[in-house]
């Protein structure tokens, strides 16, 4: 994908239909590595299978077999299972890719969108995002009436169901 | 996270005990002395609560965000005898890992 191509940065969930050249399916050139090839093939191998199976349940059922009727219902579940992980996937890798400006984390993923400013094709709103936050020197704290403070704040978090009047300190 | 862990360990117990009680009691039983009644009261019952294995099983892979392999192994280990009781202490030693509570300064 050309960097700074002037396509249409705007469509962030359709990027599949915006690629770098319109009307082409380039955009969505990545997922036709033959890593992705193999978890296709494999998705379509094991729904179809599922679905094999849960029709040969119901022949079963029809046949006599009640517990069939539970099993028919059952394989077209984990058939639907396989799709939603397969698209669970697929969605997560366009996100890494979309996150790496530039540098795709998978070298055999091209990323969705390369175009140094990324932050146009995102939406306003984004996901939340978890963040590790690094505890505080104990030391930069001066104040001994904060420490202590501090202090009662953090044995209360430690202790979720005690009450204040329980506070050693 | 905390009630996912819990559900999924109690289902991870239940399952695992029902399966020893159909390869230890059941099988021996059928195969060895032609009385299938165990397997089949049994072995139904076990599919059935597996089933219910793996609706936890992939609800807390989702909440705890496992990558694809690990949840598919945590899933397949509910259906190993014996091995179902390890995976759920290897489980539980990912997610309850007591460091992650340390708390912190308010200020400072």
């Amino acid at each position: 994908m050309p960097p700074n191509h002037p396509g249409r940065r705007d469509n962030y969930d359709t990027v599949s239909e915006s690629g770098p050249v319109p009307g082409t399916l380039d955009a969505m050139r990545w997922l036709w590595t033959p890593a992705w090839i193999a978890r296709h093939v494999a998705m379509v191998v094991l729904v179809v299978g599922f679905l094999g199976l849960g029709w040969w349940q119901i022949s079963r059922a029809a046949a006599g077999n009640t517990l069939s009727w539970g099993y028919a219902v059952e394989w077209p579940i984990f058939a639907g299972f396989v799709v939603y992980v397969w698209w669970r996937e697929v969605r997560l890798a366009r996100r890494n890719a979309a996150a790496a400006t530039g540098q795709p984390a998978d070298p055999t993923e091209q990323p969705a969108d390369a175009s140094p400013a990324t932050g146009e094709s995102r939406p306003a709103v984004r996901r939340p995002v978890r963040v590790a936050r690094v505890p505080a020197a104990s030391e930069a704290v001066e104040d001994t009436d904060l420490a202590a403070y501090n202090h009662y704040l953090s044995w209360l978090n430690a202790n979720p169901g005690a009450r204040p009047g329980d506070y050693p300190g | 996270m905390g009630a996912a862990l819990t559900r999924y360990r109690v289902i991870a117990w239940i399952v695992g005990v029902v399966l020893i009680l159909l390869v230890v009691i059941g099988m021996p039983l059928k195969y060895g002395f032609d009385n299938p009644v165990v397997v089949e009261t049994i072995g139904p019952a076990h599919g059935f609560l597996y089933m219910i294995y793996l609706v936890a099983a992939f609800d807390l892979s989702r909440r705890a965000d496992w990558p694809l392999k690990r949840m598919l192994l945590v899933m397949l280990a509910g259906t190993v005898p014996f091995v179902s009781f390890y995976a759920e202490r290897r489980v539980t030693g990912w997610l309850a890992r007591p460091a992650d509570r340390t708390p912190e300064p308010v200020a400072g």
